[in-house]
């Protein structure tokens, strides 16, 4: 007889669900589109915006390129670069042909900004600024005053009660994003599972399964074996982009996410394996691919709600789904992203998340081995837990 | 030995096994028989743990079956099924080590089983790409590859041709030791009296004969078989025997009354003395007679 025996046969029905899904052509697919998206989020913005160059801004005269150059210092500079020309003709003709962004002409009390349907609203800004800099300076000069005088007292400084991570619009995109990547991957990954739980049904290799292993290893394989392949496929995913970020100069957002990448992990393991229990049980009531549709609506209604909530509700009700278990997994990491979220309130989320994830796997568990070998016909919810186990 | 002992299971007001006893006696097979519902495949999917039963007790060896021993066991169940997309040799290493082989075993039990069953280039085909008797095949040797303690078969030959099914027995006889019980069950009454050594007969639950093919056939009276020249009406007069039926030639008769064991020769000797003696000889009960008889 054998030597060396197995001590856990879940170690090798996971193994198995792994070393399947990695040689599926659907599952390779799928993960080498999402990639794609993610590096095209990452990369084709900055590509855009770095490739063109310092926008170029006709003028005519040294005093147009003075403001300019103002203009750009206000930016940073490499944002605007003057381009001399001869006359208002010459300047109208450059703003037609597109070969500049907009011409800063002489008007009649300053400067009159040319454009060909509209000017860019951040460079009207700037131009602007800057030209009242200039202007004012120089009749600072002629009232006797230094810049320094005539600044003095016009300052306005920005002081912030609860300053967040991230400015808004980035915040409203990180939370989407959060939310997005565990609603995809736990619905596409739920799926899969209860497809293979199915698969073994219909093939009606479970009765062989589960002569040879107890019914409870052959879920925990299940479960244990998808939600590292999902993890595997996050950190996959976050490593691609990680390195959209480094290579494309956007570094510094790293800082802000590094610290919750950390909890991100904790709340999308506990939110995952919860519903992997209840995914497993969808396929075990069905005895077909066709039933999968009707048995795995309830898991698409607990993914679904949460993450519409957490995308579309206001910031109170945010964070009242931050605290709801599941929810919470698509919430509370995009809030610690955006907002400053005290320690204690995620800590709680976890607990609450913790206790959620033992019962619906408890329950998980006992419906799948009561369901599990009932291959006649298709089971309700409610009659898997009124029936004794068999 | 595997043994059942008093088990009984309902389905809701059916009951579907009564108090079925049995044993499967180590290096013998078992015959398992019974019409269709009788309750064979409930009985076996009780004895592999995956149906439980409302009674009784399922025991190794005396002991009660525990899930480690089980797992030994080596399982084909009624209705087929392995992994259709699974390549034939990483499901049967699968398999193995499933039941507690190490992966270096199991591959060696796979190449030599995947050998045996001239399936060894397929080794890398999934199993639906396969015809169905070689399915079957692969059916037989996820059962085998754990060299197992003991084996359940339900149904092992349905759907193979005459050749499949000897290349089949072969293969059981040699995987098969001396110290592993085998029970199968089958509707094919003419391949149990071939392969079986002991038999168990199920009828609508209950255990209506068990014991040694041999003894069952031979059943409680003796019965012979004379065909003679000329006409054997004559036997009617012969005291101790009961003339069961009686066409020209052609004759069956129990013996009832022998109290010194010599009536057989007296009753040869009278016929050769009348005429020649064409046939004559004790008339073997048929297995199928047995199971109808049994199960009436």
């Amino acid at each position: 007889m054998s030597n060396e025996r197995l001590r856990h046969p879940w170690q090798l029905v996971a193994q198995r669900e792994i070393s399947t899904k990695i040689r599926d052509k659907t599952f390779l697919g799928s993960t080498a589109f999402m990639l794609l998206v993610v590096l095209a989020a990452v990369i084709i913005p900055a590509l855009v915006a770095g490739n063109s160059g310092p926008d170029k801004v006709a003028v005519l005269d040294d005093a147009g390129a003075k403001v300019v150059a103002v203009a750009d210092g206000i930016k940073g500079g490499d944002t605007y670069e003057a381009t001399r020309t001869t006359d208002v003709a010459a300047a109208e003709q450059l703003v037609r042909d597109g070969e500049v962004e907009a011409a800063l002409l002489p008007g009649a009390n300053g400067f009159e900004v040319l454009g060909k349907q509209r000017v860019d609203s951040s460079l009207q800004d700037d131009l602007r600024e800057a030209a009242a800099n200039v202007g004012m300076e120089q009749n600072a000069q002629r009232a006797g005053l230094t810049p320094e005088q005539l600044r003095a007292g016009t300052q306005l400084q920005e002081r912030l009660l609860d300053p967040g991570p991230l400015p808004e619009i980035v915040a409203n995109f990180v939370n989407i994003g959060l939310a997005l990547a565990f609603y995809m991957t736990a619905l596409g990954f739920g799926m899969m599972i209860a497809q293979s739980v199915v698969q073994e049904k219909e093939s009606r290799v479970v009765e062989i399964l589960a002569a040879a292993v107890p019914i409870r290893a052959m879920l925990w394989g299940k479960v244990i074996g998808n939600t590292v392949l999902a993890l595997t496929q996050i950190v996959v995913i976050a490593a691609a982009s990680l390195l959209g970020l480094l290579a494309t100069g956007q570094a510094d957002i790293l800082e802000i996410i590094a610290p919750v990448a950390g909890w991100f992990v904790v709340f999308f393991v506990l939110g995952f394996v919860a519903l992997a229990g209840l995914w497993a049980v969808a396929g075990s009531l069905a005895t077909r691919q066709e039933d999968l549709g009707s048995t795995t609506l309830p898991g698409q209604m607990i993914l679904m709600i949460p993450f519409f909530f957490s995308v579309f509700a206001g910031a109170e009700a945010k964070s009242v789904a931050s605290f709801i278990p599941i929810a919470s997994s698509m919430a509370m990491p995009g809030r610690m992203l955006t907002e400053n979220v005290p320690l204690w309130q995620p800590l709680l989320a976890i607990v609450f998340l913790l206790v959620a994830t033992v019962l619906i796997v408890r329950l998980g568990a006992t419906l799948y081995e009561r369901t599990l070998l009932r291959t006649g016909r298709r089971l309700g919810y409610r009659e898997a837990i009124s029936i004794k186990a068999s | 030995m595997l043994s059942v002992a008093g088990l009984t299971r309902r389905f809701g007001d059916h009951l579907a096994l009564d108090d079925v006893t049995f044993d499967v006696r180590p290096g013998r097979m078992t015959g398992f028989v019974g019409a269709n519902g009788a309750g064979k495949t409930t009985t076996m999917r009780i004895i592999l743990g995956v149906l439980a039963a409302n009674g009784g007790a399922v025991t190794w060896h005396g002991e009660p079956l525990s899930n480690e021993v089980r797992r030994d066991f080596g399982y084909m169940p009624e209705e087929r099924g392995l992994y259709p997309k699974m390549k034939i040799r990483e499901q049967l290493v699968f398999f193995g080590r499933l039941h507690g082989l190490d992966s270096l075993r199991a591959g060696e039990r796979t190449d030599k089983l995947l050998g045996r069953l001239g399936l060894a280039e397929r080794a890398g085909d999934t199993l639906e790409t396969l015809s169905l008797g070689n399915q079957q095949r692969v059916q037989i040797a996820a059962a085998l590859v754990h060299e197992p303690i003991a084996l359940v078969l339900d149904e092992p030959f349905s759907g193979l041709d005459p050749l499949a099914v000897d290349a089949m027995v072969d293969l059981l006889r040699e995987e098969v030791t001396s110290e592993v019980p085998v029970l199968f069950s089958s509707h094919q009454l003419e391949l149990v009296e071939r392969l079986c050594d002991d038999l168990v007969v199920l009828s609508r639950g209950k255990v209506v004969a068990a014991g040694p093919v041999a003894e069952l056939a031979a059943g409680s009276a003796a019965t012979y078989r004379l065909v003679v020249g000329g006409d054997a009406g004559w036997l009617r007069d012969v005291p101790g025997i009961k003339v069961r039926d009686v066409a020209g030639a052609t004759a069956l008769f129990d013996v009832v009354d022998d109290p010194d064991g010599g009536l057989v020769q007296h009753v040869l000797q009278q016929a050769m003395s009348r005429g020649p003696v064409l046939e004559f000889g004790p008339e073997r009960v048929a297995l199928s007679d047995v199971f109808r008889e049994a199960t009436r």
